[in-house]
């Protein structure tokens, strides 16, 4: 529930250049305030979301789970390194999220950014944005449909292609009015405009300068579920079945 | 008095001289931030490689930000430095245009924006180097208690990994299997992973029987409060990022109901905490050299937004023509007392051992 409602903001968050259409003399101050408003409600929504999912009190194993995957997570960050864009972070994420749980996986992406920014001091205004974005990443994964064997490496390698490309654009999307103020019209957000003539300009300005970091990353993303998913996914299964934590664990399904 | 300050105080200070930052294109203005932010960094860093890293990624968003207006901008008119050759782009990428004449106006034009964006890092930048990030997670709210105990765990267990991650390959290696490549990569990694759970397991147990990430007895009508009170100030936050979006809704009601939601979820946030029962080893304390440290911070921002309504227009130099930019003095005034942190006489300390996690994964291997 607040998972979703917090999602809904985020969305804003990431979305207002399309949203934003006043034509009256407070929307223009609003299209100049907006992006600011939104790096200071942003961090605030993140504190709310992860302080209602853990209301109940989390228990001493997820936290330990928690952690540890956090830091392979954070490893796997400095490893890969963003330079090319493929990033093996959300290799683990999304396994994580399909077998821990929708809750557990949004939960380990933010914090896996949060603690890799904080191990590199590479906290900014764009770490919340990652967070949620990364946090969706975990979230969605936890909500594929049921799959068994092949067929679920299968999905979560598509998942993977397409959640690596998704989340460059909207990591992207939330820096885009910023960067391009005062440049060509037809790569940067003109406020005022219709929601269809700025997404037309994001296009351009995506495909200019981010797709070629984003599809070696969602090529990334897909071969590495690909060679190493089913190892992973089985030795997350094994951890939640020795935790027991409080799904009931499913027997069925071990290959 | 030796003592270091409390890493929210400085994190206050550096979000307030950014906050100066954003209000003002001004050059010379923006040149002054940057060098309190320096200075301030040279005299008093904890960790100094941070700062470094800031700074060239704000010389790196300045150089693209150059590259972006000459490559890709229709050029403000004035004097032509060069003429770029300029390439035809198909129709589906609407008319847009690569190359040309890129002129003076514009590059300076661009290089204010930059120059905004990149003191804006750097003084975030100056945040990370001044302040021990493990230090302020200690001082999280009551209620994010078990995810910072999370990020802790993460934190000290990132660089045991790496040491795993070298013991697998080498074992590798002499077992005659490659370690290069993807799947010698993985292959590699998978040991670690499991390795990873299996302790984790055990560090839960650990952590359990020292009684960590216990609760405290909070009446089910006081969390039912709290939860509440979580759900009604997000759904205020929702509805109020609806008003300031939406076309056509009254716009009275956007701010007020962002301050009123943000304002309940705030307080369920810290009510939540008194669920948590726990001491602190060494807690931070928050004194009047705290109070100074924000106050100055707050000096740089409310300097440079009285600048603007004493002298309208000399936060922003124009580009077109290209004039010599204002110095305004209550932005000059307001900035040079944000200096006043370097001058206190307190000096850094080293930082608090980790005792809590840290021992925890010792004792479970």
């Amino acid at each position: 529930m607040s998972l979703a409602i917090a999602s809904l903001v985020g969305i804003f968050a990431f979305a207002w250049p399309f949203l934003l259409r006043r034509p009256s003399s407070s929307g223009v101050a609003h299209s100049t305030d907006a992006p600011w408003i939104f790096l200071v409600v942003l961090p605030l929504l993140l504190i709310v979301v992860l302080a209602e999912i853990s209301e109940g009190g989390i228990d001493a194993k997820a936290i330990a789970l928690l952690g540890v995957l956090a830091a392979c997570g954070a490893a796997l960050r400095m490893l890969g390194g963003d330079v090319t864009g493929a990033s093996p972070v959300f290799f683990l994420l999304m396994p994580a999220g399909r077998v821990l749980g929708r809750g557990f996986g949004f939960t380990l992406g933010t914090l896996t950014l949060f603690g890799s920014a904080l191990l590199t001091g590479g906290v900014g205004p764009w770490l919340p944005f990652q967070m949620l974005a990364a946090g969706w990443t975990g979230l969605f994964a936890g909500c594929l449909p049921r799959a068994t064997g092949r067929l679920e490496v299968l999905l979560l390698a598509a998942y993977g292609a397409v959640a690596g490309l998704v989340y460059g654009a909207i990591t992207d999307l939330w820096f885009w009015p910023f960067s391009t103020t005062g440049l060509s019209p037809q790569i940067s957000y003109v406020p005022g405009q219709s929601w269809l003539t700025n997404l037309h300009h994001f296009w351009a300005f995506y495909l200019t300068t981010s797709l070629g970091f984003d599809i070696p990353r969602a090529a990334a993303n897909a071969a590495l579920v690909l060679v190493a998913g089913r190892p992973v996914l089985s030795a997350l299964r094994r951890a939640a079945r020795k935790a027991a934590f409080d799904v009931v664990p499913e027997f069925a399904e071990s290959r | 008095m030796t003592k270091s300050l409390h890493p929210g105080a400085w994190w206050a200070w550096a979000l307030l001289l950014a906050t100066a930052a954003t209000r003002t294109t001004n050059p010379l203005l923006l040149g002054l931030l940057l060098g309190v932010a320096a200075f301030v960094v040279a005299g008093r860093r904890t960790q100094g490689r941070a700062f470094g890293f800031f700074l060239r990624l704000g010389l790196l968003v300045l150089a693209m930000r150059l590259l972006f207006e000459a490559l890709f901008s229709s050029p403000l008119p004035g004097h032509v430095l060069v003429r770029l050759p300029s390439v035809p782009l198909p129709s589906a990428l609407a008319g847009l245009r690569i190359g040309g004449a890129v002129t003076a106006e514009s590059l300076v034009s661009a290089s204010y924006g930059g120059l905004q964006l990149a003191t804006l890092l750097i003084c975030l930048g100056a945040a990370n180097s001044l302040a021990s990030p493990r230090r302020l997670l200690r001082s999280l709210p009551g209620a994010l208690y078990e995810l910072g105990v999370a990020v802790t765990v993460a934190m000290s267990f990132a660089p045991q990994l790496v040491l795993a991650g070298s013991r697998v390959r080498r074992a590798r290696r002499l077992r005659g299997k490659s370690t290069s490549g993807l799947r010698g990569w993985v292959a590699s990694a998978l040991p670690v992973l499991q390795d990873g759970l299996e302790s984790s397991i055990e560090l839960a147990a650990a952590m359990d029987s020292r009684g960590f990430g216990r609760r405290g007895v909070v009446s089910a009508a006081r969390r039912r409060a709290t939860s509440s009170a979580l759900l009604i100030g997000l759904l205020a936050v929702a509805a109020a990022m609806y008003g300031l979006l939406a076309t056509g809704s009254p716009a009275v009601i956007g701010l007020p109901l962002l301050l009123g939601g943000s304002g309940i979820a705030v307080a369920a946030v810290l009510l939540g905490g008194h669920g948590v029962v726990r001491t602190k080893y060494r807690p931070d304390s928050w004194g009047a050299a705290e109070w100074l440290v924000i106050a100055s911070g707050l000096a740089a921002t409310l300097g440079v937004v009285g600048a603007g309504r004493v002298a309208p227009g000399s936060l922003h130099t124009s580009a077109y023509p290209i004039v010599a930019p204002a110095l305004p003095w209550p932005a000059v005034a307001g900035i040079a007392l944000a200096l006043v942190p370097a001058l206190l006489s307190t000096k850094p300390r080293p930082q608090a051992r980790q005792v809590e996690t840290g021992e925890l994964i010792g004792a479970a291997r």
